[in-house]
């Protein structure tokens, strides 16, 4: 059986078996889901492990590069003269994906970690959440557009009822406002896509085709045809694939997210319960930076190469404007979820610049922020669950209260603002110098762009160190006072095992980058040859 | 480690990673093992030492002897390989050694001076921690891992300042102290990143050797030429300013100074290594590091910068009464004098000075450590509500405190610079330089000198002023509170030990035969490659007497304020007094206008969130809701209007036509020819 196969409909079975089961024994589902999600973690160790590296498993553009790949007809209609409708279940990775698929199923493990605190409906609960993970690893996997966009839709449904049936108390707004932005954005990636089907045929079997990967060959483009480079078509007045390279990118950049696009996320952070925050910050956004990577750039690399310095622009401002945001918030999930848009900032100034450095470090920062703010809204949860609080200004010295929870913090904290020995640095570091080499590279973004990028890394200290003064430091003052002085207990060992993996592998790669960046630099390499030669005539 | 080394070569450098993994080591081991032992001390003092060995050792080997430079391959990225490896040249064995022997008393002396607080173990946890980072900075052979640990000793210098973190105090410092360092650090950052666009290399030899990349590049028409890029010769400008950002922040120099003044919250042994002997002289180390990329204009930059430092720090250290804050001031006006020197080509002096400060630095905070352990007992055993480090309660304490009194002599000497002492030997060789280099750059340069001719006298006013108020005179604190008891000494032989050492090492011999002329330096041999050249001269001569002439005229001028009480005490009340004690304003000016801004800022930031894209995206629900209510009307009164209308008009007309359904067979007979008479009129009036 195909792993990746196995990977993504392991959730699925166990998610079946909750269902089917009596909700007499529901305190077992959460071990069910547990061993779901652990059984995928293995599953895609041995992935990783057996992931082979070199130009030859570049992937990108070529399709017999990939790794692990099944395809197999899945709908197959004879349309007469309209020829024959293809779609495949068709997946596979390459080294951009292999690194994401990791961190997911990590931090998958630790959501349904988190995921035991949850105490009403929880047949419905873990089933959705297996729904959920089957969503967000399939969307990863799929290399047929199809296949990708209903992955990527059903993502929605169970995230929609699981922040608006478990969530805190403006849970329905949160949960309808991050429903309608996200579904703003794949409304209009359908048509995108239906374009992209009648544009591309198949040249083996003559069909149209949603195979993501032939959409990035020229040549598979039907002359005349909506999307085809030759044609200049024009949607609207504005050239065709400059419409479908924004319509694709707003909608992942609603994901990632880049403001102006980002209101949703602070809501449903806020409201959302912790695994679901966890799943938000952790796998969604980096859904969107997949998004932008695989198919914005790979499917319209000569818009994305023309239009880097609006994309470059669009990070530097959101890895600013986030800060700054960051800055003036006194709830210290809505701080976290502010400080996410910051860093994803950089995922985007990174792949804008178009240099190996800049996209390998775009990743990191990914696979690096995947676990981080995985650890920074587990934090979160432990004191939420405690006293059903998180003003900032509420807590004061709980360093002297909670030893080995403010251990943890810090590790948290110091990892996030890129301290050297955790991966953030590195990654941070690298997607500057690729944006400030780019200018001699390729001439795509201007230098002071990685310069205000570097200033972002100084207000993440500020936000982080000041919310570390004011929460966790000086002498113990609760606006609880003596009842939340008794319930709020060091973190136990249910927590200290989904924090503890979570700090050592932000630390581990950090001294060890070459962990993802021996995995993904050959699928870099391949693509920026790729954006910076095919398309371009 | 592939390059075939001669064996003992090999064998240097596994000294070296042992030198700078053994504190880390000690780290581990203190974590995970000895959280509450008082073994923890002695386990980082014994890596500590074994370390200093170590480091003697391959100072020995590679002195103005070889350089040993072995890398390997870390990660890759892209297409461009990242190296870890070891540089070991003067300048890093030099540093390598001054650090593990200024550590190496500090450990002791900290077992002693720690003992009773709760977080014993944690501290050694974070001074060994600090050693290691600290060390493993100055062998690093590229700059993005000398950033990491460039990074790191700030990160533990944070840990040390904020160690009692339930005080307030400490960790605003130590949060205060972070964020200045991090300003520095994205200097530093875009620094390096602008030399690795340029270059496509981190690696330090390579970069800045003698005929290395910096060096065979060039700036003409505005451009910034090397082997295959061409930049924007701002672009070497702005390396050089996140050079000196970098340098500013970890050096505390104007403007990023005010860290370290607050930094001495922290525990004082830690205020003795970090922030006076070793980490603050990290800038120094990077200038020397780095020194090809400055050209002649950005030189005299930093001179300027320098000086004006120096000069600053010493007129706020005049009036403080804080006994560690006087020290930290002097701190920064030597680092001043360092940063000058770089500037001005006295490479060599520079880093001299920077050895030389480390030793009495050290033994002055150490032996002030001794006074305000003291004070604190006399605090603690009288139930007295003081500050222990206010030099206005102390007075007297040379008789309790012999041993103390004549380290802190030593070390206030070599501070001031008088013959005999270490300090005088370098400071002497800074101000002949800064002379000399002021010849022939017009009037204006010599201001230059002459500041630091001035800021010398300073010096010796305010460690006068120290030492008497310290040590001289009689104990205020009795003489305000009589009935106290005093019992109060030296300590054991681990407060009294490190101090010897030092005092020791704060003396001539340590450097040089010749007590008066610094040019006979050992260390000065060692950089003379870079050393701009000076002839022996008259001025040689003239300029120590004069400056020494001066100090020990103002030593007298204070001994009569603070003693005799008999010459005119200056006005505590005046412009400058104020300007002095407030310490140029400057903090409060960051408080109120920089770090308001950067809130105003993000306020502003979040209201926009809020109110104009939240807004917008609450309008566009609004104009959904307002949409789907037309809507709905329209369907209720519209469609299902014309809907209901139908039905309504069917069902009137079935209702009317039921009404002839009645049975009654006249009825039909009428409607029939009715029909029939209906349709004979219509064929009448239609056909015809």
């Amino acid at each position: 059986m195909n792993i990746l196969t196995l990977l993504i409909f392991t959730p699925v079975l166990f998610g079946l078996i909750i269902l089917l089961l009596p909700s007499s024994i529901r305190a077992s589902f959460k071990y069910i889901a547990l061993l779901a999600t652990l059984l995928q973690l293995g599953f895609s160790i041995w992935m990783y492990l057996n992931f082979k590296t070199g130009a030859a498993y570049a992937g990108i553009n070529h399709e017999e590069q990939f790794q692990f790949v099944q395809k197999l007809p899945w709908i197959s209609l004879d349309l007469g003269g309209a020829g024959k409708m293809q779609i495949e279940y068709f997946v596979g990775i390459d080294g951009i994906s292999v690194t994401l698929l990791v961190m997911t199923s990590l931090v998958l493990v630790i959501a349904a970690i988190a995921s035991w605190e949850i105490t009403s409906n929880l047949k419905g609960f873990f089933a959705l959440f297996l729904l959920l993970d089957m969503a967000v690893v399939g969307v990863f996997c799929a290399l047929d557009f199809f296949l990708f966009y209903t992955f990527y839709e059903l993502m929605l449904l169970p995230l929609y009822f699981l922040i608006g049936m478990w969530g805190g108390a403006r849970r329905e707004y949160a949960a309808i406002k991050f429903f309608l932005y996200t579904l703003f954005g794949s409304v209009f990636m359908l048509l995108v896509m239906v374009g992209l089907y009648l544009s591309v045929k198949d040249p083996v079997t003559g069909n149209h085709t949603f195979n993501m990967v032939q959409m990035m060959n020229p040549k598979n483009y039907i002359d005349g045809s909506v999307f085809s480079i030759l044609s200049h078509q024009t949607i609207l007045g504005m050239p065709a694939r400059t419409v479908g390279f924004v319509v694709l990118f707003i909608a992942f950049a609603i994901k990632v997210p880049v403001v102006p696009l980002h209101t949703w996320l602070p809501d449903a952070h806020v409201e959302a319960p912790t695994p679901v925050s966890i799943i938000l910050a952790g796998i969604l956004l980096k859904i969107g930076g997949y998004g932008i990577i695989r198919i914005c750039s790979g499917i319209f690399p000569d818009v994305a190469y023309s239009g880097a310095y609006w994309l470059g622009l669009l990070g530097v401002i959101s890895i600013l404007y986030g800060a700054f945001n960051a800055l003036a918030q006194r709830d210290l999930k809505r701080m976290i979820a502010y400080s996410s848009v910051s860093h994803m900032g950089f995922v985007l100034l990174g792949i804008a610049s178009q240099t190996a450095e800049g996209i390998s470090g775009a990743v990191l920062q990914m696979v690096s922020h995947g676990f981080l703010s995985t650890m920074l809204f587990f934090l979160v949860g432990v004191i939420y669950n405690r006293v059903h609080d998180r003003d900032i200004y509420n807590f004061r010295g709980l360093g002297t209260l909670m030893p080995k929870y403010t251990v943890y913090v810090m590790v948290a904290f110091f990892a996030s603002l890129g301290l050297p020995g955790f991966s953030a640095f590195v990654a941070e570091a690298f997607s500057l110098a690729g944006a400030f080499k780019s200018h001699n590279v390729n001439g795509l973004l201007p230098y002071w762009m990685a310069v205000c990028g570097s200033v972002g890394i100084l207000l993440s200290a500020a936000y982080f160190l000041w919310t570390l003064q004011r929460m966790f430091f000086g002498t113990v003052s609760l606006k609880g006072g003596d009842i939340w002085k008794i319930a709020l207990t060091d973190i136990n060992w249910r927590e200290t095992l989904a924090l503890l993996p979570l700090a050592l592998i932000a630390l581990v790669l950090g001294v060890m980058p070459s962990l993802v960046l021996g995995k993904i630099n050959d699928s870099v390499l391949a693509l920026v040859q790729f954006t910076q030669t095919v398309f371009h005539r | 480690m592939s390059k075939a080394l001669p064996y003992q070569d090999i064998q240097t450098i596994y000294f070296a990673i042992a030198a700078v993994v053994l504190p880390f080591a000690a780290f581990v081991i203190n974590f995970l093992f000895l959280g509450k032992s008082k073994l923890s001390g002695w386990v980082s003092t014994l890596a500590i030492l074994v370390s200093s060995v170590l480091a003697a050792i391959i100072f020995t080997r590679v002195w103005n002897v070889q350089q040993i430079h072995v890398k390997q391959i870390w990660f890759r990225i892209g297409d461009s390989y990242l190296y870890t490896g070891i540089l070991l040249n003067n300048l890093s064995v030099l540093m390598l050694g001054l650090v593990s022997v200024i550590a190496l008393p500090v450990h002791i002396y900290s077992t002693a001076y720690m003992k009773d607080d709760a977080g014993y173990s944690r501290y050694f946890q974070y001074l060994s921690f600090f050693c290691f980072s600290m060390l493993a900075l100055v062998v690093m052979d590229n700059l993005i891992l000398l950033y990491a640990f460039w990074e790191l000793v700030g990160f533990s210098s944070y840990l040390l300042i904020g160690f009692w973190f339930d005080r307030a105090n400490a960790v605003q410092a130590n949060k205060k102290a972070f964020i200045i360092n991090r300003i520095g650090d994205i200097g530093l950052l875009t620094a390096i990143i602008i030399l690795f666009n340029q270059y496509q290399t981190f690696d330090i030899e390579r970069l800045f050797k003698e005929g290395g990349l910096i060096a065979s590049s060039t700036i003409k028409n505005g451009l910034w030429i090397s082997a295959d890029i061409q930049t924007p010769v701002i672009w070497q400008y702005i390396a050089c300013i996140g050079i000196f950002l970098g340098v500013a922040a970890k050096s505390a120099q104007f403007p990023l100074h005010t860290w370290l003044p607050d930094a001495m919250e922290g525990p004082t042994s830690v205020s003795a290594l970090i922030h006076a002997a070793t980490m603050v002289a990290a800038g120094v180390f990077l200038l020397g590091r780095v020194y090809p990329l400055f050209n002649p204009a950005e030189l005299t930059t930093l001179a300027v910068i320098g000086c004006f430092t120096a000069f600053m720090a010493a007129t706020i250290a005049l009036t403080q009464n804080d006994l560690k804050r006087i020290l930290a001031y002097s701190t920064i006006s030597q680092l001043g004098y360092m940063v000058m020197a770089m500037g001005i080509g006295a490479y060599a002096t520079s880093l001299f000075h920077l050895v030389t400060h480390a030793f009495f630095k050290c033994l002055l905070f150490l032996s002030a450590g001794i006074v305000i352990h003291q004070i604190k007992h006399i605090k603690e055993d009288n139930n007295l509500d003081i500050d222990p480090q206010d030099i206005a309660n102390m007075g007297g304490l040379r008789k309790k405190l012999p041993l103390t009194f004549i380290a802190t002599l030593i070390g206030g000497l070599a501070l001031i610079g008088l013959p005999l002492t270490s300090g005088y030997l370098s400071k002497e060789g800074i101000l002949i330089t800064t002379y000399e280099w002021a010849q022939g750059k017009g009037d204006m340069m010599l201001l230059v000198p002459l500041f630091a001719f001035f800021t010398s006298c300073l010096t010796a006013f305010y460690v006068a002023r120290m030492l008497l108020k310290v040590f001289f005179g009689d104990l205020n604190l009795q003489f305000l509170n009589p009935e106290i008891k005093i019992h109060i000494g030296d300590g054991g032989w681990r407060y009294k030990a490190p101090l010897v050492f030092l005092a020791l090492c704060s003396l001539f011999p340590f450097f040089s035969f010749n007590p008066f002329l610094h040019e006979e330096t050992w260390l000065l041999y060692g950089f003379s490659a870079y050393n701009s050249k000076s002839v022996f001269d008259i001025m040689h001569i003239a300029i120590p007497v004069l400056v020494n002439g001066a100090s020990l005229l103002i030593i007298y001028y204070a001994y009569m304020i603070y003693m005799k009480r008999s010459t005119i005490v200056l006005p505590q009340s005046g412009l400058l007094y104020r300007l002095s004690f407030n310490e140029w304003y400057i903090d409060r000016f960051y408080n109120r206008v920089v770090v308001k801004f950067v809130l105003v800022l993000s306020d502003m930031a979040f209201w926009f969130d809020r109110k104009v894209i939240d807004g917008f995206v609450n309008l566009l629900e609004k104009i959904g809701v307002f949409t789907a209510g037309i809507a709905s009307w329209f369907d209720r009164y519209i469609v299902d209007g014309i809907l209901h209308l139908s039905a309504v008009i069917v069902q009137a007309i079935g209702g009317f036509a039921r009404r002839f359904q009645n049975g009654k067979v006249q009825y039909y007979l009428f409607s029939m020819l009715l029909a029939v008479i209906v349709v004979f009129i219509l064929k009448i009036l239609i056909w015809n």
